[in-house]
C-alpha cells in the first residue's frame, strides 16, 4: 500500500492532537516534526518521531516530506505557508486560514505558483452529523433554508484544555490583536462562518456586533448576522467569555427544522463516545477524518477540501464583519 | 471565639455596598478610632475570570472598601497586592479583571508582589520545609486586609482567606506546593499575618454560581474560614487548613456569628454529597479516558 510521508511544523497542543490521529492512518506517517522549543523537540522524540528539526526551514528541505502540517500561531501562517509551498510541500494548514485577507492572498498565489495542494483544517466539516446535514440541505431535506443558527461559547484560549481542569496558562501572543489578528470571531467564528458557507454558498453581506468585557484588545463576544446570495439568513454567535461551553447548529427551512447540539455532550454520550475511542473503534473523530481526507486526497492527486479559494470565502466574510462591526459597551 | 459577621448588601451599587461594609465592621467590633495610613488589601485574582462567576474579587467590592478605609482610617495610602501564578499574570489580570480602571478612579496603586521587594522565610510545617518570598511591604503596613472568595476546591475543599494569603508568595511557581497545600496555606499564613477579612459575596459559586450579596467580616481569617465552611455545607474540622491553622495559633477555629447567618447558610448554593460523587466519576473518566 503506497503511503506518504508527512512533517509536522508547530508541535503544540494541535500538533500533537494531529500525531495521535495519525497513528489511525495507514496510508501516511508522520515522519518529520520541527518546533523551536526544546520541550516539545523532546516530546516529539520520545513519541518516536524518526526526524525532529529545530527550524522547519530544515525540514521543508527533506525530499522524502511529500506534505505539511502547519500548526503554527496565526501570525506565522503565511511566511510558513509560503515557504512550504516554495518547498514543493503539500499543506495542511491549521485555521484560521489566515489574518488577513492579503495574507491570504499571498498564501494563495505561492500555492498556485508552485502547483501544490492546499487545505485549511475546518475540522466541522468532518463531523459526521454536520456533514450530514450539509448533504441534506444540499438533497432538498429542509426545503428551503430560511434562517440557520450557530451558537460556540467558551472560555476560548482560558478554556481548561486536553482533558485538563483549572486554570490553563495563555500564551502571550493569544492576546495580542497584531499577532492573532482577531478575538473570538476570528478564532471561533471562522469555524461557523465557514461551515455556513459550506451549506450556503457566497455571502453577501455581513452585519456584525462585537464586545469587549475582558477590556483586551480582542473581541470576546461576537454577534454576525450574514445574508447568503442563496437566500438564507445565518446567525453566528461567538464567546470567550464563559466558563460553561455550548455549542449547536440550527438549520431552519420550508420542510424542516433541526437542531444540532454538540455541547454539552450529555454524560452517557461522552462515556460512550470515550469507551469507543479507547478501544480504537473510533471511526468519527473530525480530526481524524480530516487528516484521512487530506491524505486521501494526496493520494489520488485531487484537490482536498476545504481548499485555500473556498478557505478564502470565510476570510473575506470575517474581515468584512470585522470592518462593519458594531462595537456594544 | 472570634466574631464573624454576615451582612446583606442592598446591592452592588457603590453607596449601599459602602454601607454594607461599614455595618459588618461595626458587628464584629472593629476598632475605627485606630488610624491606619498604610493599608494593604489582597483580594483573590486566581484566574481571568468574569467577577460575576463568583470565582474573582470584584474591583467594585474593593473600591467600596477603599473609599470606607479612606473615610473611616484616614487612610493615605492603599495598595491593592496580587501575585502572578503559573497561569496567571497580574498585568493581564489587573486589566481584563477591571482593576486597571478601578485603581485610577480611586487613586490606589495595583502592586504585582513579584515585583516587589522580598525576604526569604523558611518555615518547617508538619516536618515538610517551606520557602517563601515574602514582600516587605506586607510587615510595613499597618493594616492587612484580606478580600476572599468562598469557593469549594479539590484537594483542600474550600478556598477562602486562608488559601486567598497563598498568593502572598512573591514566587511565581507556587504550585510546587499544591501536593502539601494545607501546609503550604498554614505556612504562609504563619509567615504573613491577616488583620481583617473582609469577604466579597456579591457574588458566589458553589454548585451554581448565584448573586448572594454578603458582606463578611473577621478580624480572624482561621474563624472566618470556619464560618464559611458551615455556610457551604463542611464542617470546619474537615478541612485541614483549618484545623492546622489554629492549632498552630494563627486563629480560633470556633466562631461567633453576628448579622444574618442562618439566611445565607440557606441561601449558599451548596454542593450535595450526589455532586461529589459525580465530580468523582469525572475525574475517573478523565483519567481512563485521556489521551494524553
Amino acid at each position: 500500500m503506497k503511503q506518504i510521508n508527512l512533517g509536522i511544523i508547530g508541535f503544540g497542543n494541535e500538533g500533537r492532537l494531529l500525531l495521535l490521529n495519525s497513528k489511525k492512518l495507514k496510508t501516511a506517517r508522520i515522519e518529520a516534526v520541527a518546533d523551536l522549543s526544546v520541550k516539545a523537540r523532546s516530546r516529539a522524540r520520545n513519541l518516536g518521531i524518526p526526524k525532529v528539526f529545530e527550524k522547519y526551514d530544515d525540514l521543508l528541505k527533506d525530499d522524502d516530506i511529500a506534505g505539511v502540517i502547519i500548526s503554527l500561531p496565526n501570525f506565522l501562517h503565511e511566511e510558513a505557508a509560503v515557504k512550504s509551498a516554495e518547498a514543493g510541500k503539500h499543506i495542511l494548514l491549521e485555521k484560521p486560514f489566515a489574518r488577513t485577507v492579503d495574507e491570504g492572498e499571498k498564501i494563495l498565489s505561492a500555492v498556485k505558483r508552485n502547483s501544490v495542494r492546499l487545505m485549511v483544517g475546518y475540522d466541522m466539516r468532518f463531523d459526521p452529523v454536520l456533514k450530514r446535514v450539509h448533504d441534506q440541505i444540499a438533497d432538498g431535506f429542509f426545503g428551503e433554508v430560511e434562517i440557520a443558527e450557530a451558537t460556540n461559547i467558551s472560555g476560548g484560549p482560558f478554556s481548561p484544555r486536553n482533558d485538563s481542569v483549572g486554570p490553563v496558562k495563555v500564551p502571550s501572543w493569544w492576546l495580542n490583536k497584531e499577532l492573532v489578528g482577531g478575538g473570538a470571531l476570528m478564532d471561533l467564528g471562522s469555524h461557523l462562518i465557514d461551515l455556513f458557507i459550506w451549506y450556503f454558498g457566497q455571502v453577501s453581506s455581513v452585519d456584525c456586533y462585537l464586545k469587549y468585557m475582558f477590556r483586551t484588545e480582542l473581541d470576546d463576544a461576537a454577534t454576525c448576522i450574514l445574508q447568503f446570495e442563496n437566500g438564507p439568513v445565518a446567525t453566528v454567535k461567538v464567546g470567550w467569555f464563559s466558563k460553561g461551553y455550548i455549542q449547536s447548529i440550527q438549520v431552519c427551512g420550508t420542510a424542516k427544522n433541526t437542531l444540532v447540539r454538540l455541547a454539552p455532550e450529555s454524560t452517557s454520550s461522552m462515556i460512550l463516545k470515550g469507551i469507543v475511542k479507547k478501544i480504537g473503534r473510533g471511526k468519527n473523530d473530525p480530526y481524524s477524518l480530516e487528516l484521512q481526507h487530506f491524505v486521501n486526497c494526496l493520494l489520488a492527486d485531487k484537490q482536498p477540501q476545504p481548499s485555500g479559494e473556498e478557505s478564502m470565502r470565510s476570510l473575506q466574510a470575517i474581515s468584512s464583519a470585522y470592518r462593519n462591526a458594531k462595537t456594544v459597551m | 471565639m472570634s466574631l464573624v459577621s454576615f451582612v446583606r448588601a442592598q446591592s452592588a451599587e457603590p453607596e449601599l455596598l459602602k454601607k454594607a461594609i461599614v455595618e459588618s465592621l461595626e458587628l464584629i467590633k472593629f476598632d475605627f478610632g485606630k488610624k491606619a495610613k498604610k493599608i494593604v488589601i489582597k483580594p483573590n485574582m486566581c484566574y481571568y475570570y468574569h467577577p460575576s462567576t463568583g470565582e474573582v474579587t470584584d474591583p467594585r467590592f474593593v473600591g467600596a472598601l477603599i473609599d470606607v478605609f479612606r473615610e473611616k482610617l484616614g487612610a493615605s495610602e492603599i495598595l491593592v497586592v496580587e501575585s502572578d501564578a503559573s497561569a496567571m499574570t497580574c498585568k493581564n489580570a489587573f486589566s481584563m479583571l477591571g482593576y486597571d480602571e478601578m485603581a485610577a478612579e480611586k487613586r490606589v496603586t495595583l502592586v504585582n508582589l513579584c515585583n516587589m521587594k522580598y525576604r526569604v522565610v523558611n518555615k518547617t510545617i508538619r516536618g515538610r520545609d517551606f520557602k517563601f518570598h515574602i514582600p516587605e511591604l506586607f510587615s510595613e503596613a499597618d493594616l492587612v486586609v484580606n478580600v476572599p472568595k468562598p469557593k469549594y476546591m479539590e484537594v483542600v475543599k474550600i478556598s477562602c482567606a486562608l488559601k486567598n494569603f497563598y498568593g502572598c508568595n512573591a514566587y511565581q511557581n507556587k504550585f510546587i506546593y499544591h501536593k502539601v497545600l494545607d501546609d503550604a496555606i498554614v505556612a504562609i499564613n504563619e509567615s504573613v499575618k491577616t488583620h481583617l477579612v473582609v469577604l466579597d459575596g456579591l457574588v458566589v459559586v458553589g454548585k451554581y454560581t448565584k448573586r448572594l450579596n454578603l458582606v463578611m467580616s473577621s478580624e480572624d481569617p482561621v474563624s472566618a474560614d470556619s464560618a464559611v465552611s458551615q455556610m457551604m455545607g463542611l464542617a470546619p474540622k474537615s478541612i485541614g487548613a483549618i484545623v492546622l491553622a489554629a492549632k498552630k495559633g494563627i486563629g480560633i477555629s470556633s466562631f461567633s456569628p453576628v448579622g444574618e447567618f442562618s439566611y445565607f447558610k440557606s441561601q449558599f448554593p451548596s454542593k450535595t454529597l450526589k455532586d461529589d460523587l459525580r465530580a468523582t466519576a469525572a475525574n475517573i473518566y478523565l483519567q481512563i479516558f485521556s489521551e494524553h
